[in-house]
């Protein structure tokens, strides 16, 4: 079977940047891990992110040397403010939650069904009418990923998720992960968020400079 | 007033496309009339159109504010500065084909604006979305156009929330102009960034989600058209061809 994302030596610059922001990287992740990415500010676990889901440097430019194989059906990505996650022409949460099956063209009937289990999974399906611009940043939040889990993606990366959202909906977040990974899904996070992510990661990855410099339990890893 | 504003008016259950050909008339007809009279009938046809849609009066003050600084400049130029023959009003000699050049230049704008103002204020961009998604139209043009009807209200919203940060760390609005002029800048600039800064994480929040998928997007709740909508806007565009058969006619006259 395909690993969802297989990186090789994989080098990665910015436009314009004079430093790689990833150098010579090397991972394999397997269908299900639970992935936690740890590291200072510009240690490269966004760009991680952007480049195991294909993002970069297809829309974000750059360069990128090594060999990186997505054997992903689908990408899912989530990133910390979720204003600029929004399609802007939704006029209620059902809808915007809809947006990507229907972008892929599923049946009618399909897409509703995806947008209320993802509205279910989120516990936000009491919003579903509600019109995303008047929501808080945490509901907001939620919708966002709940519109990402309608995807039903095989990778989902997640760039400081919990930053908007508040403790509660914060754990309630981290404690759905699990599950989702024992569906299939493999999960990138990326957060400064440690203990949360070390209480459902399987793996962790510890990140200087752009290269991986620990991997293993998170408990060796993020302590 | 520029933007969508909730309501239940004939032109906000009408179609979208209904709406739009509507405004759209109104501006290619204005190009085709010629003397103030007919222009000022389409203004009117703009003011119609807002009375419909119940935002007559915010359309027609918005609609002042943007054409007032070009109604005085048409004024200036072409009813100071035209040529003969002049008139004598007051103390004041103006051209009189100047000022007649003046009305229908200054008419032609003001209905557009009219038109487009009610067209913005009872167009739902979602409604908009959904109706071009049922049509196929790619969602990179749907995308397009619907993100132009939305952008000055998000943008206001936007600045609304800069300057109140703004001003809790000591920036002053009040005061002369140049005071006022001067507070754009703290304004501007992170209004500008800002928003560059979140047009680069919805490229690529919409591409995971399909917005480049390439598939014929599946439309969830398509507004209703009907028999009558349909044949109202074949009317308008043969209102326009004819329109414009009459000026091209009065122009080898």
């Amino acid at each position: 079977m395909t690993p969802p994302v297989s990186l090789a030596g994989v080098t990665f610059t910015y436009p314009g940047a004079e430093r790689a922001a990833l150098s010579d990287l090397s991972l394999d992740l397997e269908a299900g891990e639970i992935v936690a990415l740890a590291g200072a500010a510009g240690a490269g676990a966004s760009t991680l992110l952007l480049v195991a889901t294909g993002l970069a440097p297809r829309l974000v430019g750059g360069t990128l040397t090594g060999s990186r194989t997505i054997g992903a059906r689908r990408c899912g990505i989530v990133f910390a403010r979720p204003w600029t996650q929004l399609t802007g022409l939704c006029s209620t949460v059902r809808d915007e939650v809809a947006f990507g099956p229907a972008s892929y063209g599923a049946p009618r009937e399909a897409v509703l069904e995806a947008a209320a289990r993802a509205l279910e999974q989120l516990g936000i399906a009491h919003l579903a009418a509600r019109d995303p611009s008047h929501l808080s940043g945490g509901e907001l939040q939620r919708v966002v990923v709940a519109a990402t889990l309608a995807l039903e993606p095989d990778l989902l990366a997640l760039d400081d998720p919990a930053a908007e959202l508040d403790p509660d909906a914060a754990d309630a977040l981290y404690a759905m992960l699990p599950a989702l990974a024992r569906a299939g899904t493999t999960i990138l996070i990326a957060t400064p968020d440690l203990d949360r992510a070390a209480s459902v990661a399987t793996r962790a990855l510890a990140l200087e400079r752009g290269r991986i410099v620990r991997d293993g339990a998170p408990a060796m890893v993020l302590t | 007033m520029i933007g969508y504003v909730a309501g239940r008016s004939p032109l906000h259950r009408a179609h979208p496309y209904t709406t739009l050909a509507l405004a759209g008339t109104v501006l290619l007809t204005a190009f085709a009339m010629t003397d103030p009279a007919t222009v000022w009938v389409l203004v009117l046809a703009g003011a119609a159109l807002g009375a419909i849609g119940g935002v007559l009066r915010s359309s027609v003050r918005t609609a002042l504010l943007l054409s007032l600084p070009i109604w005085a400049l048409l004024f200036v130029l072409y009813g100071l500065l035209g040529g003969d023959p002049r008139v004598m009003v007051g103390p004041v000699s103006l051209s009189a084909p100047g000022i007649a050049r003046a009305l229908v230049l200054g008419g032609r704008l003001t209905a557009i604006v009219l038109s487009f103002l009610t067209a913005l204020a009872t167009t739902s961009p979602h409604r908009l979305v959904e109706a071009m998604t049922a049509r196929g139209v790619p969602f990179g043009r749907t995308f397009l156009l619907a993100s132009t009807l939305t952008i000055l209200p998000r943008m206001r919203e936007r600045a609304a929330q800069i300057l109140e940060a703004q001003q809790c760390r000591g920036l002053r609005l009040g005061g002369s102009p140049l005071a006022r002029l001067r507070a754009l800048g703290p304004l501007a600039l992170p209004l500008i960034l800002g928003a560059l800064a979140e047009v680069d994480e919805q490229v690529l929040a919409l591409d995971v989600r399909g917005a480049a998928a390439g598939v014929r997007r599946t439309a969830l709740d398509p507004p209703p058209d009907s028999a009558g909508q349909r044949t109202l806007r074949w009317g308008l565009l043969a209102l326009v061809a004819a329109a414009y058969l009459w000026k091209f006619w009065r122009m080898r006259g």
